[in-house]
């Protein structure tokens, strides 16, 4: 297929391409500023698109916004004492939308949140158990690491193991916790098996040995537990050989894609859909049961807005014979986080306490607004997240959440 | 005072501080005590500004006390001051070419931060010249008369006010306009800030003007499709595209438009941004110029449907023809009307081909062509406009009229995602707008700006004025338009920003927003660019030579540039840079003649073998074949020396002036040889 054709190929492989460093591993708050990211933040025009598209904003006592403004005053410790920051869930619309691409998201708000959870004697319990599991157990459920790779044997194909193929694979594909033990997050794993095995993609999983990417650790810059998962990750990944990594986990595909390659990864890394969408004309044929289904989509930050991967879910959804997409009101760069991000996953709890409305009942009602049958997601956290919204948000028509991959999958056959 | 072959070679070196520009990064003492040590320097000096009067006569003085034939000044560009000391060494009795000059502030001390790096690449750059000059020959500056008519590209106010005033001093003006009216974007917009005057009530008497003025041939509905020449003397080639009307014969009594088959106006009318309504056959707007009618072959029924690859339409002949019936003995209908192609010769041109506004489509979060009620700025001037399409009723398309509306500010500029520049009339016009929405209605009017930039005479006493009528100026760039949940059907929209100044997010419920979208450059300026050999700026705007200087000329001589195509403007700049690009020409063609460098580039014809390859390469066709000699010619007068073919010839037998052979290899052996440490 020529590079013309395929109009997904080109972007695919500049979103695996490592970026040029913004920041490195080693960066504080205190050095930010003397960062390339950081003298963007001297550009800050203090427009508030950051704070007014938030969608905690209503919610932060320090809005990104007023965050830069202190730093560069030299008041932000009056910033670290509030646990405003703590409502941030990494969704990557203030970054997005700034005028002077100034990357909050993934580099201001992590740092200071380091702070704040570093200040704040009372971390909310939920959180702290997710990140003592992942230190324990690598995941953050606290499951048996041994038991990591167990879904593999309801997979329905075969799904080789990294250590047991001796030669170089095409893909190594890194299956993520939600996706290795959670049921639903298994069906996304079947359904991923499925379709490599049906175009005979030449893949392989690391398998029990696999330990969370840690994204939630970065996206909080919990740099001592983010560290020691990335590094370990890091070590793995040197035993064997690979062309490139895919994953389905959202928040992995942004762990690999922005704070590995500071710790030297250097294969191009592809989410499940980008992956697909690259492979489109032979999947086509293959996609022969009708689904006969109305699909919205929602837009995974991480794919979303951190790299800008709108349309590859997309054209997967649009090739499965029977479906009609319909967008949401707010969509692609305008998407509705489902709040699990920045370490949102655990904090249902505290936002709760705080009397924040939950962000995925918010986007369930933009959902059911537009008539879908199917929500369809590309991230693992969302299948539970936009679930229990619906158990609480009424609606008269009923609606299921679907992983792309699952859709894809079953029109297969 | 010439130099006579075999007389020793006697060179004056003079190093400029520029102040400090240059000395604070160059150590200008120690270049010029460099320079004294090398062959053939007699003079070797630093001087604060070597520009200044006393610098130029400090040559001067030394040409004729030390007896110099040779002149070398590392200063600043030679865009600057080459003239200059040039003119230095001319008036100190040399050939001109006898100078060289050297560029250490843009190309050292400007760019370098290591001062004693900087200082040796300017003894470096320095060496490179001393070792040239010995080898330059004195030349002469050769004069060429120049054609007294201009060509004005685009008819807009700038394009309109230099066509006024050139033709009221007698020049003959070609204006070339692409749409079939002239009065570009200020015909469309209803009242001008800061005065509030209409703006059609200023424009259309100059418009007249130009429709009448003996001076001035007006081709509308026109384009540029070549240009060859040079300043002087530019051969330049219009495309007139059919209107299926003749011109000469049409009235405007526009009977062919209330006659035509179909009896209502159907389809979107240009002029009107696609919000009213036009036949087939149409008059572009009530005050156009040239008032006559024009037929749209995509859809009248007597025209095939779609184009030919040509761009031509077929004649299906399947209407009944009421327009032809209704224009009568005019005749001036032609429905096999084509394009024509003519030449004209013009020695001066000034671009003023204005912008386009942003497309918000760029900016998905406002909504625009997803919820009706969101509108451009320039979709309001026509919505609030007498003439427009609601006659000046200001309702939104579902025909009610707004009772809150947001006005957004820098739509589509000072964004790194979109343009990154201020479109700098935004703010004001969006002033103007709330203003003009409050005197149309009851509206509570909301602008959202981020900074409100309100430079230029009277404009913030403007604002200041307008803001006492009571709108709310929220500073806060609006983050997100999205229809209000609670009322979906009415297409209430809310729009949410962050009150920046009181630390709160705002979700301020609107009937109408209004984007202020910026200004960017025409979709065809990289074509024009090409087509008239200028340079763009990277955002696309035409380039002028200086930005400071030099404000409407343009690298290529003989062109100039007025209005919005060399950057976003007010009508207030627009008009006044056009006066200018106008004066500009002027001078060029009142002084009868041309200047042309002599750098041009000529055939060593006993050694050419005829090859030809040159021929084909010259970008201003300059070279031909001699079918008797079987040699290769330049025509002197077309050649701009570039030295394409002086590097191309593969016998080495094209020799250009200023650039010989000798020259260059001795300049590159000044640059690389080893400096003492
Ligand atoms: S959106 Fe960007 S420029 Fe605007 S206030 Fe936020 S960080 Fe600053
Ligand atoms: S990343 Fe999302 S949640 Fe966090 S501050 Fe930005 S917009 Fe708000």
């Amino acid at each position: 297929m020529s590079k013309t054709a395929n109009p997904f190929e080109e972007r695919i492989t500049m979103a695996g391409v490592a970026e040029a460093a913004v920041v490195d591993r080693t960066t504080t708050l205190q050095t930010l500023l003397d960062t390339p990211a950081g003298r963007r933040m001297l550009t800050c025009i203090q427009c508030g698109t950051c704070a007014g598209t938030c969608p905690y904003g209503d919610y932060m006592e320090f809005s990104p916004r007023l965050v830069i403004n202190m730093l560069r005053r030299g008041f932000i410790d009056e910033v670290i004492k509030s646990d405003s920051l703590l409502r941030c869930v990494a969704c990557y619309a203030c970054t997005a939308k700034c005028p002077r691409n100034i990357r909050l998201t993934d580099v201001l708000l992590p740092l200071v949140k380091e702070q704040v959870l570093m200040n704040n004697t009372q971390m909310p319990a939920e959180f702290q158990k997710s990140l003592e599991n992942m230190h324990r157990y690598g995941n953050p459920m606290g499951e048996s690491p041994r038991k990591r790779a167990a879904w593999t044997a309801t997979a329905g194909v075969k799904v080789p193991l990294i250590a047991e193929v001796k030669c170089e694979v095409d893909v190594l594909w890194f299956v993520e916790c939600y996706t290795s033990f959670y049921a639903r997050g298994q069906e996304n794993s079947r359904a991923t098996a499925k379709l490599f095995a049906a175009l005979g993609v030449d893949f392989a999983i690391l398998g029990n040995d696999e330990k969370c990417a840690g994204e939630c650790g970065q996206m909080t810059w919990e740099s001592g537990l983010f560290e020691s998962l990335a590094e370990y990750n890091m070590k793995l990944f040197g035993k064997y050989k690979f062309r490139r990594i895919v994953t389905g986990d959202a928040h992995a595909f942004n762990a690999f894609r922005f704070r590995y390659p500071m710790y030297g990864l250097t294969q191009p890394v592809e989410h499940t859909t980008q992956f697909f969408a690259r492979h489109l004309e032979q999947l086509k044929p293959k996609l022969k049961k009708p689904l006969n289904l109305v699909v919205t989509y929602h837009d995974p930050c991480c794919l979303g807005r951190a790299v800008g991967a709108y349309e590859e879910p997309r054209a997967l959804l649009q090739a499965i014979p029977g479906v009609k997409l319909v967008e949401m009101v707010h969509n692609r760069v305008n998407s509705v986080c489902c709040g699990g991000g920045g370490g949102g996953m655990w904090l249902d709890t505290y936002y709760k306490q705080k009397g924040m409305d939950r962000l995925s009942e918010r986007r369930v009602k933009e959902a059911i607004a537009v008539g879908a049958d199917v929500l369809a997601v590309a991230c693992p956290y969302e299948v539970s997240r936009f679930e229990d919204a619906l158990k609480v948000v009424p609606h008269d028509k009923p609606m299921v959440v679907r992983d792309v991959v699952e859709l894809l999958a079953e029109s297969i056959g | 005072m010439e130099t006579r072959k075999n007389e020793p070679v006697r060179i004056g070196f003079y190093v400029c501080h520029c102040g400090v520009n240059i000395a604070h990064m160059v150590d200008v003492e120690a270049v010029a005590k460099y320079v004294a040590t090398l062959p053939n320097v007699v003079v070797s000096r630093n001087y604060k500004y070597m520009c200044s009067d006393p610098g130029q006569e400090m040559i001067q003085t030394d040409i004729r006390e030390q007896r110099l034939n040779r002149v070398v000044v590392a200063a600043c560009s030679p865009l600057l001051h080459e003239h200059t000391f040039r003119g230095a060494t001319e008036a100190g009795g040399l050939n001109p070419f006898y100078f060289q000059m050297v560029n250490i502030r843009e190309h050292d001390s400007w760019v370098h931060t290591d001062r004693l790096e900087a200082t040796r690449k300017a003894m470096a750059l320095a060496r490179a010249a001393i070792q040239r000059v010995p080898h330059h020959k004195p030349l002469e500056v050769k004069k060429v008369p120049i054609n007294p008519d201009v060509l004005i590209v685009g008819a807009g106010i700038a394009g309109i006010h230099a066509a006024i005033t050139m033709a009221n001093a007698g020049k003959k003006v070609c204006l070339v306009e692409k749409e079939p009216s002239i009065g570009g974007h200020m015909a469309m917009f209803d009242k001008t800030f800061p005065t509030l005057d209409c703006a059609m009530c200023v424009l259309s008497p100059k418009m007249a003007t130009v429709g009448s003025h003996p001076n001035i041939t007006l081709w509308t509905y026109s384009e540029v499709v070549k240009v060859d020449g040079y300043v002087g003397n530019f051969k330049v080639t219009v495309r007139r595209k059919p209107r299926y009307i003749i011109e000469d014969l049409c009235t405007g009594c526009q009977e062919c438009v209330a006659n035509c088959v179909y009896k209502e106006p159907k389809f979107p009318d240009a002029f009107n941004l696609g919000l009213g309504k036009r036949k087939p056959v149409y008059m572009p707007f009530a005050q156009a110029i040239p008032s006559i009618a024009i037929i749209d072959p995509e859809v009248c029924l007597n025209f095939k449907r779609g184009k030919n690859p040509d761009g031509s339409y077929t004649v299906s002949d399947k209407c009944k023809k009421l327009c032809v019936v209704a224009c009568g003995d005019r005749k001036a209908i032609d429905f096999t009307q084509k394009a024509v192609d003519k030449e004209i010769t013009v020695g001066t041109i000034i671009m003023a081909t204005g912008f386009k506004t942003f497309d918000p489509h760029r900016t998905p979060y406002y909504g625009y062509g997803v919820y009706p009620n969101v509108y451009t700025a320039l979709e309001l001037e026509r919505v609030i406009n007498a003439s427009g399409p609601t006659e000046g009723h200001l309702v939104m398309r579902n025909g009610k009229e707004p009772k809150r509306v947001a006005i957004v500010h820098c739509v589509g500029s000072r964004d790194e995602n979109t343009n990154r520049w201020c479109s700098r009339v935004c703010c004001l016009y969006s002033l103007k707008l709330a203003h003009l929405i409050l005197e149309h209605t009851d509206a509570e009017v909301y602008n959202f700006y981020i900074d409100m930039r309100t430079p230029g005479k009277s404009m913030e006493e403007f604002y200041n004025r307008v803001a006492e009528e009571g709108m709310h100026l929220v500073r806060g760039r609006v983050a997100d338009v999205y229809p209000d949940p609670n009322d979906t059907a009415s297409g209430r929209l809310i729009v949410q920003a962050e009150d920046t100044l009181t630390n709160r997010i705002l979700k301020i419920p609107v009937d109408m927003v209004v984007l202020s979208v910026g200004l960017e450059p025409r979709p065809e300026a990289e074509d024009l660019r090409r087509l008239f050999n200028l340079s763009c700026s990277s955002e696309g705007w035409f380039l002028e030579r200086h930005p400071k200087l030099a404000p409407v000329s343009t690298f290529t001589d003989g062109i100039f540039l007025a209005g919005c195509c060399q950057g976003p403007k007010d009508i207030p700049d627009s008009v006044a840079q056009a006066g200018a690009a106008a004066a500009e020409a002027f001078s060029l063609i009142d002084k009868g003649y041309v200047e042309q460098e002599p750098n041009t580039a000529f055939v060593l014809a006993e050694e050419c073998s005829g090859c030809k390859s040159c021929i084909p390469l010259c970008p201003y066709t300059a070279i031909s074949f001699n079918e008797e000699t079987k040699k290769a010619v330049i025509n002197e007068a077309l050649c701009k020396g570039c030295g394409t073919c002086v590097a191309a010839c593969p016998s080495g037998s094209i020799v250009q002036n200023l650039f010989e052979d000798q020259e260059i290899f001795s300049e590159i052996d000044g640059v690389l040889a080893p400096l003492p440490q």
